[in-house]
């Protein structure tokens, strides 16, 4: 489907539609607990007059070229429009790029299968009695999204996108208190939800074994590995954050402390954001039409690029990189992180793990934030001795200096995994992504 | 066949400035429509995002019935219309206000950098069935949020303030924005005695979520067990209360149409715990009294949740209850959360030191950790009966640093 929408004269003006189909289906402890879906068109209609945006929201299509007339009058008719800086940087293009039009669109998976997928996994990893287990949820879900992009400038782009989501939780109760661990997975295919039952199962006996065995750390410092999952969420928050340029603009101090060129990390890292590649965090043109690439945000250990909106790269002079998103139509973007990771290196797990005397092995991660102190909240971590992986122990926080880890990183991994389960919120926006990276050593960082 | 309809109307203007400058004015109109049709023991439900006609809600939720989702209770009835909103600002004059505002940060501290939202926003919400119940509230209240940073700072920000305001009053504004930002500069001594000045409602929250019944039964909630033990201090009230003014954008009837006795449910009475809280689903799967309240759902059946907690109020103000004692306002910080068995950690990257009366200065970073059975036990100190900082409730109690 195509709109044509008459744009007023002498102002920039943006149309965004989006139109989403969503279902999920929830079973716990054996009662059918969730049973829902949704169907949501929506846009946002915005007008630029070169001095302020005026923008409008709207559930109704056939109020858009309401909206945009409307705004219009409100905005203050501007013959150089064209010549604004900002106005300058917006992309053209015209495509339509529908990944999720044919078999693989999960508009086509019935109800009936989708029960199907979430019952097979209930009949393979929960037993009724079991006598360790209090509590279990399985849950799938899945969502396609259409969006359309159309400017004064001529832009005309639709893409789609879908994400299918499994997730397995336990609840092991002992001694009077609950864990709870299990495994999610988000993909992009109805298909690619199936098979995971060993991996569930694996993952229900390490929380479980957590929840028997695990000891209080004694707080401090520690030498540490970070497995992949754990790495994916270091990266966003300690460096990811750190290259959205928006916080940056016309500030002296940080735009001195984040200079191009500079050394910000151990040579052994390099840092991408890849926004076209069909993952979580996809989005092959950003929410003002920009298209997107592949950018190196850190090269062996030296900054060399950071994401941008059209307004930051015209302000700093930088190449955009199409990282400008909102999380829907209700939204106007912002810059954000698309699919971010850390690159695989040349070390061996194996060996990381067997190099630390007395450290701690990270494995799962819950959430995190990134600041100039970065903080992860574990879920599941193991005392290191001599070399060896030993008793799981209980620790709430992780932290550490950004400007001090990036170098404190002594190991690179070889076992580079994508994760795409990763949301990232941000003033008030969250959305999609993709995190990953290998494992890694890291000299010291805080545990409490 | 018995039929009801839930409506959830939300207008919003919203003015934005990026750098201390206005960046854009945005109108947002939201409406969601839940239809749902009972027979037999069974609910068919259509949801709606944007407006649809009676006729095809009710057609789609009765195609819905297919789904054979259960609920098999009477409807309610009853007649009820509350009207919250005070003064509904034109969008004119919110950006007047909202200008005013972004002078006063701008003169007043030019070496801040600000982004800031001013939002009006009026909240419709609305239940109606076949045996007459037609429940409605409206609201109205404007929404501020500030973003902070010090142009010598290498932070992406320093700290964050926000407030909401039935009657937008631009004196509380800048009363806030001095409390936070008038001695950022100057530097504080952390406190041997560290007593935490909070907002309450992630703690309150966590500690009420214990209390949901289904977590009772299962087992699986850290007061299992525990109904009429007195596990907290003497002076802690938790109370469940959908007319607290200090709340936006509430219904007072809960998912399954229920009401409650003068709209409230005492959950924790000086410091004994009197109930864990129930919808109709759950009392009757696991044989417990049906308190309330349920969560709304506009696509699926209710369960237990949608709580609006308050701690009851001291009445001692937060200069009375402090006794002459500095306590820490937390401005940028992050929490581990409570872990499963109800501990957490918190680092403080920025914080204020307030002496009762007025903020004293900025403390360096530190890290506490806290427990809930503590933070509403053996380190309550109570909440103040004025609000001074946060315009809201604030929790004062003990906290123990560490390493």
């Amino acid at each position: 489907m195509e709109y044509n929408f008459r744009f007023p004269k002498d102002l920039y003006a943006d149309v965004r539609i989006e139109e989403s189909e969503s279902l999920w289906l929830g079973m716990e402890n054996g009662e059918l607990k969730n049973d829902g879906e949704s169907a949501e068109i929506g846009a946002m209609v915005r007008v630029f007059d070169g001095n302020l945006w005026y923008t409008a929201t709207t559930n109704s299509l056939e109020e858009i070229q309401g909206q945009l007339d409307a705004l219009a009058q409100m905005a203050t008719p501007n013959p150089k429009i064209a010549d604004e800086r900002i106005v300058k940087e917006f992309e053209v293009h015209q495509e339509e790029r529908f990944l999720y039009s044919g078999e693989n669109d999960l508009r086509k998976v019935s109800r009936a299968k989708w029960k199907e997928i979430m019952d097979g996994y209930v009949e393979k990893c929960a037993d009724p009695e079991d006598p360790d287990v209090s509590f279990w949820f399985c849950g799938v879900s899945g969502r396609h999204l259409i969006k359309r992009f159309y400017s004064s400038k001529g832009a005309k782009i639709a893409w789609d996108r879908q994400q299918c989501n499994l997730n397995f939780f336990y609840g092991f109760t002992v001694n009077g208190v609950t864990n709870y661990g299990g495994k999610g997975y988000t993909t992009m295919t109805v298909p690619e939800l199936l098979g995971h039952e060993a991996e569930i199962l694996e993952k229900k006996a390490q929380y479980l074994d957590y929840a028997k065995n695990a000891v209080d750390i004694t707080p401090g410092d520690y030498e540490c590995v970070l497995a992949p999952f754990v790495t994916a969420m270091f990266t966003h928050e300690s460096f990811g954050h750190k290259s959205e340029a928006d916080f940056m603009l016309n500030d002296k101090t940080l735009r001195e402390e984040w200079v191009m060129g500079k050394k910000v990390g151990s040579e052994k890292v390099s840092i991408c954001d890849m926004g076209d590649l069909p993952n979580h965090g996809y989005v092959p043109y950003d929410d003002e039409g920009t298209k997107a690439g592949k950018i190196y945000l850190m090269k062996d250990g030296i900054l060399t690029g950071r994401l941008h909106d059209a307004n930051s790269a015209s302000i700093m002079g930088e190449a955009k990189t199409g990282n400008a998103r909102a999380q829907d139509y209700h939204f106007q973007p912002i810059v954000r992180m698309t699919n971010t990771y850390m690159e695989a290196g040349k070390d061996n797990p194996e060996d990381m793990i067997a190099g630390v005397k007395d450290g701690i092995y990270v494995v799962d991660v819950n959430n995190g934030t990134g600041n100039s102190t970065f903080v992860m909240n574990p879920s599941l971590c193991y005392r290191i001795r001599d070399g060896k992986i030993c008793e799981p122990v209980r620790v709430h926080m992780i932290t550490g200096s950004v400007f001090q880890t990036l170098f404190d990183i002594e190991g690179v991994g070889t076992d580079f995994e994508l994760f795409d389960t990763y949301n990232c919120g941000k003033m008030g926006q969250g959305v999609n992504v993709s995190a990953g990276g290998p494992s890694i050593h890291v000299k010291r960082l805080a545990f409490n | 066949m018995m039929k009801a309809k839930d409506t959830w109307a939300q207008n919003k203007s919203i003015f934005s400035y990026e750098e201390g400058k206005l960046h854009s004015f945005s109108k947002e109109s939201n409406y969601e429509t839940s239809h749902k049709v009972y027979q037999d023991g069974i609910v068919g439900i259509h949801y709606h995002i944007g407006k649809v006609d009676d006729e095809e809600g009710y057609r789609k939720a009765e195609e819905n019935l297919v789904r054979q989702r259960p609920y098999p209770f009477t409807l309610e009835t009853g007649t009820r219309a509350r009207d919250k909103r005070e003064k509904v600002l034109p969008d004119a004059e919110l950006r007047k206000l909202a200008d005013g505002c972004m002078q006063y940060l701008r003169e007043t501290y030019p070496r801040f950098r600000f982004q800031a939202k001013f939002t009006g926003t009026e909240y419709d919400r609305r239940t109606e069935n076949d045996l007459g119940m037609d429940y409605r509230t409206q609201d109205y209240a404007v929404g501020v949020s500030v973003s902070y940073k010090h142009e010598d700072s290498k932070n992406i920000a320093d700290g964050y303030f926000d407030f909401n305001m039935r009657t937008f009053e631009e004196a509380v504004f800048r009363q806030m924005a001095d409390d936070y930002l008038a001695k950022h500069e100057v530097k504080a001594e952390l406190p041997e005695d560290l007593i935490f000045n909070m907002k309450y409602y992630s703690m309150t929250g966590y500690l009420a979520n214990l209390l949901n019944a289904e977590e009772l039964a299962r087992g699986t909630s850290l007061l299992t067990g525990k109904i009429g033990e007195k596990l907290f201090a003497d002076d802690f009230t938790l109370t469940h209360v959908v007319s607290d003014q200090e709340a936006w954008f509430n219904p007072f009837w809960d998912g399954d149409g229920c009401v409650l006795p003068n709209d409230e449910l005492v959950l924790i009475e000086n410091g004994v715990i009197k109930t864990g809280f129930a919808d109709k689903k759950t009392a009757k799967q696991y044989g417990v009294p049906h308190t309330g309240p349920a969560y709304h759902d506009f696509s699926d059946i209710p369960g237990p949740g949608g709580l609006s907690v308050q701690v009851k109020r001291s009445e001692k103000t937060v200069k009375e209850l402090l006794g002459g004692r500095p306590c820490v306002v937390p401005v940028n910080f992050t929490s581990s959360g409570f872990n499963e068995k109800g501990e957490m950690t918190l680092v403080i990257q920025h914080s204020l030191l307030y002496d009762g009366e007025k903020i004293v200065g900025s403390l360096p970073e530190f890290k506490v950790a806290a427990n809930i059975f503590d933070v509403f036990g053996k380190d309550f100190i109570g909440v103040g009966s004025d609000r001074p900082i946060y315009y809201d409730k604030s929790l004062l109690f003990h906290v123990n640093k560490v390493s």
